[in-house]
């Protein structure tokens, strides 16, 4: 149950996508994202399934893995291509009573749910292959010019990793209690919606305790080790861009320049 | 032969198959466990301990495999599992990390009333678990939270208790507990093992305590189950165990020296009480042979 959430999930790896710099994941992942709504016809977006499909080639991480982290996003997409099916207004291809469906509104739902698909896709490959202390770690630095209008970056950046380092913990402890109170016979699979609802309190008050409890030890623990914000604080991991980070955005800026080439020269057809 | 509570064919189960966290916890485990015996589980951290006896009350599904409680196959009607975690009481390491009701009786009551027993009889068991467990009636009207670690563990226990297990599994119910509070749990073990003869099955690193309780030993290592007989059987293998990296009771192993050093003391000593035992028979012998 709550194993299979692999959003934000990380999967160690050794491939030249894990090893990228995350400071440059995450400007390329923007990048990717905004390349998704640029590109205006279906062989432009099609460059972008081909990145996104080479990226995840590159991660050597399971195939299966795409298709875990878009099933749980399958009402959206579905709900997308409906409303742009039969909302967008164009010549009508097809006509039943009050319904009428146009060509273009076809094409809009299917670049639509690409789009989706492929958002999901790309920025799911940022988390699998990126660990979440990289990640906020380059997330803090990015944000750093923001610093100058008071903004409390590193403040900001060590409660997400706090947050993410807690997750697997949390997750752990839930999986610990349900144990537990399974194991003293309670029943959490049957019951209508308030029995349900009463069957996670023997969960849920041991989960606050404890991570009230661990909460506190944490500070206790990061006061001891004087810690006292952000100021004057080194790291024990300096980022580094290397060779492979700028061909990564050589690459993606190639991309990024066909998608605009075949917006203004590209083929005329499946264009919106 | 006495009958086999607990039997298991071919336990298998891996834990994230198919991602790359993947991990077989444990490997092609059969034990057949007597009715009413005390078994002592061994073994190093990660050893598969745990998995296994989240498997005896069905919390776990095996990968492959089969558990039988009383000679009926667990997995054979998966909604009928509750009925099994009433009768194989599970106690898991830190059992006071799942307290949560308002008072302390009401947190013992939580099993019993899930079994749907009427109020008095819930009651009656509460009681009898509280005693159990050494637990006043002016406790019962405490938040758990207001206790200390050691009596809190005693009300988490005493909920299971309240459950009248036939098999009482506990996963090293003394780690982090002062040596009285230790003294107490293992006692209060001992009690309700010896007042209601049920299947206790402790897992423990104490090899010091597992000889002085246990009447067969179950030593995991690497996922598989490495030995299993006898408490006495077992640590005669002191070379074995060695070789897995367990220790024997010091005691016995102060002996398995001196036999090497050509002295004639009992192959298996288990406690200090045995070892002053044959120490005074031999010391007894050896007046006799000078005079």
């Amino acid at each position: 149950m709550l194993k299979d959430i692999t959003f934000g999930q990380y999967f160690p790896g050794d491939s030249i996508i894990h090893r990228l710099d995350p400071r440059m994941k995450l400007v390329l992942i923007i990048a990717y994202i905004v390349l998704l709504f640029v590109a205006d016809g279906l062989f432009s977006l099609l460059i972008g399934v081909a990145m996104v499909a080479l990226f995840y080639a590159l991660s050597k991480l399971p195939w299966k893995l795409v298709i875990k982290c878009i099933k749980p996003i399958m009402p959206i997409i579905l709900f997308t291509a409906v409303l742009n099916i039969f909302f967008v207004e164009g010549d009508p291809i097809f006509e039943w009573k009050f319904i009428s469906v146009s060509g273009k509104g076809v094409l809009t739902a299917v670049l639509m749910c690409i789009r989706i698909i492929c958002l999901i896709a790309g920025s799911s490959l940022l988390t699998y292959t990126t660990t979440p202390i990289a990640l906020t770690d380059g997330l803090e630095r990015l944000l750093k010019p923001l610093q100058k209008i008071k903004v409390p970056v590193h403040e900001l950046s060590m409660m997400m990793t706090i947050a993410l380092r807690f997750i697997p913990t949390l997750i752990d402890e839930t999986q610990k209690i349900m144990a537990a109170q399974k194991a003293r016979g309670a029943d959490m699979e049957s019951g209508n919606l308030i029995q349900r609802a009463k069957a996670l309190i023997p969960i849920l008050i041991p989960l606050f305790v404890s991570a009230f409890r661990r909460a506190d030890e944490l500070a206790l623990a990061m006061e001891c080790r004087c810690y006292h914000g952000g100021e004057g604080r080194t790291r024990m991991k300096q980022l580094k861009m290397t060779a492979k980070d700028l061909f990564a955005a050589l690459f993606v800026a190639l991309g990024f320049a066909t998608v605009i080439l075949m917006n203004m020269y590209g083929p005329e057809v499946f264009r919106l | 032969m006495a009958e086999n509570i607990i039997k298991t064919e071919g336990l298998n189960y891996v834990y994230s198959e198919g991602t790359p966290y993947e991990h077989r916890a444990i490997s092609d485990v059969n034990i057949e466990i007597e009715k009413g015996s005390f078994v002592g589980l061994i073994g190093h951290t990660g050893s598969g301990k745990s998995t296994l006896i989240q498997h005896l009350n069905g919390l776990l599904k095996p990968t492959a495999g089969k558990i039988f409680i009383d000679g009926e196959d667990l997995w054979a009607n998966p909604k009928d599992i509750r009925r099994f975690r009433f009768k194989v009481g599970l106690v898991f390491q830190y059992p006071e990390h799942q307290l949560f009701e308002e008072t302390v009786r009401r947190d013992i009551a939580f099993g019993p009333k899930n079994m749907g027993l009427s109020d008095e009889e819930v009651e009656a068991r509460v009681l009898e678990a509280a005693k159990h467990t050494g637990l006043t009636e002016d406790y019962l009207e405490k938040s758990p939270f207001e206790l200390s670690g050691g009596e809190k563990r005693r009300v988490a226990i005493a909920g299971v208790l309240a459950m009248r297990p036939e098999v009482l599994i506990l996963d090293e119910p003394t780690a982090g507990l002062d040596p009285k509070g230790r003294e107490f749990i293992l006692s209060e073990i001992k009690a309700y093992h010896e007042k209601t003869g049920a299947t206790i099955i402790l897992v423990s690193h104490s090899m010091e305590d597992v000889a002085r309780f246990a009447s067969h030993v179950l030593i995991m290592n690497h996922s598989k189950v490495a030995m299993f007989g006898k408490t006495r059987e077992i640590f005669k293998r002191v070379d074995e165990l060695c070789e897995i990296g367990l220790e024997v009771p010091q005691i016995s192993r102060v002996f398995a020296k001196l036999r090497e050093k050509g002295i004639d003391v009992p192959e298996s000593v288990l406690t200090v009480a045995e070892a002053k035992e044959a120490m005074l028979k031999l010391l007894d012998k050896g007046g006799n042979s000078d005079a």
